[in-house]
C-alpha cells in the first residue's frame, strides 16, 4: 500500500469532478490502487450528494421529462474496453497493453520519456523511465511536479518512493532522484512548468530542456 | 432542508424498481423528485440554463442505463446521482475542446453491484444510510466560514491558493479552515464504527 498520498485538496477537487485533466488522471491512477484514498473519495462524494440534497429546486422545461422518456431506448456510448496487464486503468486508453512496448524517447542513458497525449491546456503529462541504479542531475522545478510511481522505486534526500506513491515537488524542492538498483523506475508525472536544472552541469545536460 | 430528509429511502426504492423492473413510472417519479435539484446543482457549478437542462437529461438517461450498478450498501441514492451528474458534466465540458480525457478514465465504475455484496446486505444498507446521515449532520453544522470553502471547491473547483486570493484570506487560514472541516470527516472515514456508536448513543 502506498505511503504517500495526494493531499485532501486534490482528492476533494477530484471527487467533485473538478480535476478533469491530466492531474485528474494522475490522481485517478493513485486512487484506483489506494483503499485509503478510495475511502476519502467516498466521503467527498457523499458531500456532493448532500450538496444536491440542499440545492435549489430549479425549474425545468415542461417537456424535458417527455423528451428524456423518448430517448430511454437510445444506445449509450460503449464502455472502454477492459485491458488486463499492469497499466493502471485510467491510462489504458493511452498506452500499449504491455508496458515494455511503450515507445520511449531517449533523453539520456539515465532517463527516457513518453509524452501522454491528453490535450490538456494546463498541464504537461508524461511517463519517465529512470534506468535501474541511475541518478538524475540535481534539479529544482519551475512549477509543481506531481509524480506517481508506477513501477520500481526511487529515492531522493527526502525519502524513498515505491509503486503507488504520489509525490509533489515544487520550486522549494531541490533533489537528485536515484532509481533503486533492482529495476527501472517508471513514473507518471504531471507538470505545470518545464523543469530547470540548477548546476552548470545541469545546464549542459538538462534532458528536460525543451 | 429537513423536508428532503424523508425523501431518500424512497429514491433508493425508485432506483431499484428502475433497475429490476425497468419501471418507467418509477423513472418519472425519480425525475420529478430530483430533476430540479440536479439542475440547481448544475447551475451553481457554472452551467447556463440550456446546458443545465441538457446535463439533467443526460444524467437521467445514465440513471436509466446504469441503475443496475446502483448499490444501496455502498452509497445513498443522492450520492450515486451526484457521481453520475459529475461524470456527465466532465464529459460535456470537454466536448468542444481537444481534451481527450473522459469521465470513464477518471472514475472507476462499480462492477456488478448486486452480486458482490450478498453478505449481510441489510446491515450494510443501514450502515450506509446512517453514514449519509452523519455526513449530513456534520455538513449542516459546519461553520459558515468552512462551508464557503467547501462550496468553492465543489462548485467552482477552486484550489486553496485561488480561494485565498478570492476571499482575501491568508493561505494558511484557508488551509486550516478546510482542515478543520475535513478532520471531522476523516474521523468518520477512519473510525466509521466508533462514530456510528457515538451517534447512536447520543440519540441521533
Amino acid at each position: 500500500m502506498a505511503s504517500y498520498h495526494p493531499n485532501d485538496e486534490l482528492l476533494m477537487r477530484f471527487s467533485a469532478g473538478m480535476l478533469s485533466n491530466a492531474l485528474g488522471v494522475l490522481v485517478a491512477c493513485h486512487v484506483e490502487r489506494c483503499p485509503h484514498c478510495q475511502e476519502k473519495t467516498r466521503i467527498y462524494e457523499q458531500f456532493g450528494g448532500e450538496l444536491i440534497a440542499e440545492s435549489d429546486d430549479a425549474e425545468l422545461p415542461a417537456d424535458l421529462l417527455d423528451k428524456t422518456l423518448a430517448r430511454l431506448s437510445d444506445e449509450g456510448e460503449s464502455a472502454p474496453v477492459k485491458v488486463s496487464g499492469n497499466v493502471p486503468r485510467p491510462l489504458q486508453r493511452f498506452l500499449p497493453d504491455d508496458v515494455s512496448q511503450i515507445p520511449w524517447k531517449g533523453m539520456s542513458k539515465a532517463i527516457k520519456e513518453f509524452r501522454l497525449p491528453f490535450g490538456d491546456d494546463e498541464f504537461d503529462a508524461r511517463l519517465y523511465k529512470i534506468a535501474a541504479g541511475k541518478q538524475l542531475p540535481e534539479h529544482t522545478h519551475r512549477g509543481r511536479e506531481f509524480t506517481l510511481v508506477l513501477s520500481g522505486s526511487f529515492s531522493d534526500n527526502a525519502g524513498a518512493y515505491h509503486a503507488g506513491d504520489f509525490v509533489l515537488a515544487d520550486t522549494s524542492v531541490m533533489h537528485r532522484p536515484r532509481a533503486h538498483a533492482e529495476q527501472d523506475c517508471i513514473c507518471f508525472a504531471v507538470l505545470d512548468a518545464p523543469l530547470k536544472f540548477t548546476g552548470w552541469f545541469g545546464a549542459l545536460v538538462n534532458p528536460f530542456m525543451r | 432542508m429537513s423536508t428532503h430528509f424523508a425523501v431518500e429511502p424512497a429514491l433508493e426504492m425508485l432506483l431499484i424498481a428502475i433497475a429490476q423492473q425497468r419501471d418507467q413510472a418509477a423513472f418519472r417519479q425519480l425525475f420529478n423528485a430530483v430533476g430540479g435539484r440536479l439542475k440547481g446543482y448544475a447551475v451553481k457549478s457554472g452551467a447556463n440554463d440550456k446546458d443545465a437542462d441538457e446535463l439533467v437529461q443526460e444524467t437521467m438517461l445514465l440513471v436509466w442505463r446504469k441503475a443496475h450498478l446502483f448499490d444501496p450498501t455502498q452509497a445513498s441514492a443522492l450520492t450515486w446521482l451526484f457521481t453520475l451528474l459529475r461524470n456527465k458534466r466532465v464529459d460535456l465540458l470537454r466536448r468542444n475542446k481537444h481534451n481527450l480525457i473522459s469521465a470513464d478514465d477518471l472514475y472507476l465504475e462499480p462492477e456488478s453491484a448486486q452480486s458482490e455484496h450478498d453478505a449481510e446486505p441489510l446491515h450494510q444498507e443501514i450502515e450506509s444510510d446512517r453514514n449519509q446521515h452523519i455526513v449530513r449532520n456534520l455538513l449542516q453544522h459546519l461553520p459558515t466560514e468552512q462551508r464557503i470553502i467547501l462550496y468553492k471547491v465543489y462548485f467552482e473547483g477552486k484550489s486553496h491558493s485561488e480561494i485565498s486570493d478570492e476571499l482575501a484570506l491568508p493561505l494558511g487560514t484557508v488551509k486550516s479552515r478546510l482542515r478543520l472541516a475535513l478532520s471531522k470527516f476523516e474521523v468518520l472515514a477512519r473510525q466509521h464504527f466508533l462514530w456510528l456508536l457515538i451517534i447512536q448513543m447520543t440519540n441521533y
